[in-house]
């Protein structure tokens, strides 16, 4: 049995990144890894609000997009942490690159597919064969709502987040067995930086609930997915969006 | 390392790790239906043989495995490239 149980958040120096891994220290006391790929100041200021809240967290870089680099940057850590395991993996590392497909370039559909899509795969293939022999585990996806229904002008981001749904059913069902749950989480427009030039005031009369989400609310759904009390979901997508239609 | 070790080794962490009584590990029988193994717990099979032989496998190294002597072959085939 590993000594210490980790949860590493991906894309975890802000927005609901860092709401999830605050939550996931101060909620279910598990110690965090926080992922970034380059704002080290974000993941430090994200760290430092664990820290003073009592809880334990760790920064760890790299850019879920590039397989090689992530693969070493967790062997690494693997290398330096032999009793540990990372039981929680929450892939919430994503870009958005909007535009109409008309005119999209080649580098904004590949970027957005390798960060959402590809990342997913770079992060959790190598920590699945720990969590398999540990029988117990935890791996949230967070899409949105644009890979359930799809967004006109998203459709690099639409596509990405679509793949991980179906990455989530199939890997879900493949490894429920071993005890360890796959799910997405869908939010709708949830106040972030990737959503702060959006005109809240007409797109909310789109949401039933008049308003955007708190990037907090998210990270309690999530918290719960990664909890006990969520045993029995697993391959699940769900939707966090204020009533969207979706 | 003899082949003879090598099988003791195998058959002892078998034995241990799929709960299973020694007779059933016979060098012909049916590796899968024997251990009662399912895709999933090929991955536990690869963690036990690593960790007490040092060698690197992957799943293409389990196609022709059918029977014990086949594991014991692919082990040995291993140790030999390693040594």
């Amino acid at each position: 049995m590993a000594d210490k149980k980790y949860a590493l958040v991906t894309g975890g120096s802000r927005g609901i990144g860092r709401a999830i891994c605050i939550a996931l220290a101060s909620e279910l006391n598990y110690p965090v890894l926080i992922n970034y790929q380059s704002n080290i100041q974000a993941a430090e200021e994200t760290r430092d609000i664990i820290v003073a809240g009592g809880g334990e967290a760790e920064l760890i870089q790299f850019d879920v997009s590039n397989g090689a680099e992530t693969h070493a940057a967790l062997a690494n850590w693997k290398d330096q942490h032999p009793e540990s395991i990372i039981e929680v993996i929450v892939n919430n590392a994503g870009v958005a690159r909007d535009g109409l497909f008309l005119w999209m370039e080649n580098d904004d559909w590949t970027t957005v597919i390798n960060t959402s899509l590809n990342g997913f795969y770079h992060v959790t293939k190598p920590l699945m064969q720990d969590v398999l022999r540990q029988r117990y585990g935890r791996i949230i996806n967070i899409v949105s709502v644009s890979g359930v229904k799809g967004t006109p002008g998203q459709t690099n981001y639409s596509a990405a987040k679509a793949g991980l749904i179906g990455a989530t059913k199939a890997l879900a069902q493949e490894i429920a067995k071993r005890n360890v749950t796959v799910n997405a989480v869908a939010p709708g427009f949830i106040e972030t930086d990737m959503t702060h030039t959006l005109d809240e005031k007409e797109l909310k009369k789109l949401i039933p609930l008049n308003r955007f989400g708190k990037a907090e609310e998210v990270a309690d759904l999530v918290c719960f997915l990664a909890s006990k009390k969520a045993s029995y979901i697993t391959g699940e997508v769900i939707n966090i969006n204020g009533g969207i239609y979706s | 390392m003899s082949r003879d070790e090598i099988i003791d080794i195998t058959n002892k962490f078998l034995i241990e790790e799929f709960e299973v009584e020694s007779e059933v590990v016979q060098p012909e029988a049916n590796l899968k239906d024997s251990l009662d193994l399912d895709s999933l717990d090929y991955v536990d099979l690869v963690v036990i043989i690593e960790s007490n032989f040092g060698i690197k496998l992957e799943s293409k190294d389990f196609t022709d495995v059918n029977t014990f002597n086949d594991l014991y072959d692919l082990i040995g085939s291993k140790l030999h490239a390693i040594a």
